[in-house]
């Protein structure tokens, strides 16, 4: 009886996978889209860009969570937050999780460049992925900036105002950029809603095309270090070694190291011709 | 592709393309980027504050008898600022909150002392007849000499903007910054630390009540426009 189940379950999630398959590829895209081969050596390593990816998801999900009490006035928003953290169900739990993910994605992103800096998986043909993580590094530290002054309280009130007076000073583009910020030329209403359309709507929407293209490059060139390319760039490196040092034995006394023996045979031929 | 090279472009078409994709750009791109560029483009360009202050936007302090003799005393004042929420008629008639956004600002009101060498304090130039003085009409020379020895400071550091106040040492005492150590002396002078200048004056005003009144202005340096109060 169980059996029979068992083989009849199989049968039909067979055939609700062929039948989606047939129609979409979807079960050969999440192939290529989860499996990746990475080194064996250092593979904890790898999970830092996955991490990062998950704090960020988590960013996204808590905060489209928060929207749904949130509000972005001068003379309510410290109001909503403290109505998420006193009343709402969960509501500590939620806000804390997009607080700390926060906190944890500056750190988790800064440790996943690391491992790429060190390992030089920026080299070719990487280059311009790095350059897409500098801006979508760029972008989260924005996020930070901007989510900071949504709580309208003295923390966030006057780390914003700070920050905004060290851009003040940059040559030229300091004025207007913080007139652009501040909607204006004095904190106020408008310098709220700028920063939560920042926040909420204008970086998150930049934001998620830019991890697209970071992904699809990824899955372009592999994850560098992969056993495949290792091998086979230590070949190439030998083959290179091996050519070089008899470059040089050639070009000091016109004597090939290893083909001396050879050359002096080639002679001899064509002394007998 | 093929088939433009075959047909090349001519002058008429080469033209009428530009103009036509200029006007298209035009309209595409200006609504959107002026309307989000409006306050740079009023506050850099045409020169607007979002705070009133004018020659009419005066706003009281206090009394010239509430600044103590020797050390400097804060005061709020609440600005009103003119963002977003700039048509009152409409919340009213919706029953919502008809107040102004405000910045509370807090300023420092102290007498000018003189500087000794050393930094100490010399004697304060808190005009002499203001110890019998319990509020009455003040003459007009009256008037000139309190304004000509009364310090209205700004507490937003000349930093970074971080709020100064007031640290009482043996007989003397200074404003101290808790940013960064900025430290400015009792006239609002530069002492020591980050600050690129002294902390910013408002424009004030005594009348002959005796009461103190202050514009949303500041003594701004000429052409060192980065030190600009952006932020207060
Ligand atoms: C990489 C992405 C993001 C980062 C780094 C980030 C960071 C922050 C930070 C630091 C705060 C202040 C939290 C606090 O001090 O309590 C905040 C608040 C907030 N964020 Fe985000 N955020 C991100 C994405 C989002 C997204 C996608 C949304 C919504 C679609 C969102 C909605 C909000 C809201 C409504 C608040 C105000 C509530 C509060 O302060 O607790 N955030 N964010
Ligand atoms: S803000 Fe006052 S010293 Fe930096």
């Amino acid at each position: 009886m169980i059996g029979r189940i068992r083989s009849q379950a199989v049968d039909t999630s067979k055939f609700v996978t062929d039948w989606m398959e047939h129609r979409t590829g979807i079960v050969t895209m999440m192939e290529h889209f989860l499996y990746e081969p990475v080194p064996k050596r250092g593979a904890w390593l790898y999970t830092l860009g996955s991490a990062t990816l998950f704090t960020i998801v988590l960013q996204f999900l808590t905060g489209i969570l928060l929207l749904f009490y949130y509000v972005p006035t001068t003379d309510h928003a410290w109001d909503s937050i403290n109505y998420i953290m006193t009343e709402a169900y969960f509501g500590q739990m939620i806000r804390g999780i997009h607080y700390w993910s926060a906190n944890f994605l500056l750190v988790v992103i800064g440790l996943h460049m690391a491992q790429v800096f060190f390992s030089g998986g920026y080299k070719a043909p990487r280059e311009l992925n790095w350059v897409v993580g500098v801006v979508l590094l760029l972008l989260v530290i924005v996020l930070a900036f901007t989510g900071y002054l949504l709580r309208w309280d003295q923390d966030g009130f006057w780390a914003s105002v700070v920050g905004m007076k060290i851009g003040s000073y940059s040559p030229f583009v300091g004025g207007p950029t913080i007139h652009f910020l501040l909607g204006g030329d004095v904190i106020g209403p408008a310098t709220l809603s700028r920063f939560f359309a920042i926040h909420v709507w204008l970086l998150p929407a930049v934001l998620a095309p830019f991890i697209g293209i970071h992904l699809y490059l990824l899955r372009r060139h592999g994850v560098f270090g992969n056993e495949f390319e290792y091998s086979d760039r230590l070949a190439k490196l030998h083959e290179r070694q091996r050519l070089e040092s008899y470059e040089r034995y050639e070009e000091n006394d016109g004597q090939p190291y290893m083909g001396r023996r050879d050359r002096a045979d080639r002679n001899g031929d064509e002394d007998e011709e | 592709m093929a088939e433009l090279q075959k047909d090349p472009i001519t002058r008429k078409d080469f033209l009428s393309f530009g103009i036509l994709g200029t006007i298209t750009g035009a309209i595409l791109t200006i609504p959107p980027a002026a309307f989000i560029l409006g306050p740079v483009i009023k506050t850099d360009v045409l020169g607007q504050t979002d705070v009133p202050s004018g020659p009419d936007d005066w706003h009281e302090v206090g009394s010239i008898t509430e600044v103590p003799v020797e050390e400097p005393k804060v005061f709020v004042v609440d600005f009103p600022v003119n963002q977003i929420y700039g048509d009152r008629k409409i919340q009213e008639e919706s029953g919502l909150s008809t107040e102004e956004f405000v910045v509370e600002s807090a300023i420092w009101l102290s007498w000018q002392h003189e500087i000794l060498e050393g930094g100490e304090y010399g004697q304060s130039y808190r005009p002499a007849f203001l110890d019998d003085y319990d509020g009455g009409t003040l003459t007009q020379a009256q008037i000139e000499e309190i304004q000509g020895n009364l310090k209205v400071l700004s507490s937003s550091c000349a930093h970074l903007g971080c709020p100064v106040r007031w640290i009482v040492k043996e007989g003397a005492g200074e404003f101290l910054c808790p940013c960064h150590g900025g430290i400015y002396n009792i006239n609002g002078q530069y002492v020591g630390g980050p600050p690129p200048r002294g902390m910013y004056e408002y424009t004030y005003e005594v009348r002959e009540d005796g009461r103190i009144y202050v514009r949303h202005e500041f003594d701004i340096e000429e052409g060192l426009d980065v030190q600009k109060p952006y932020v207060i």
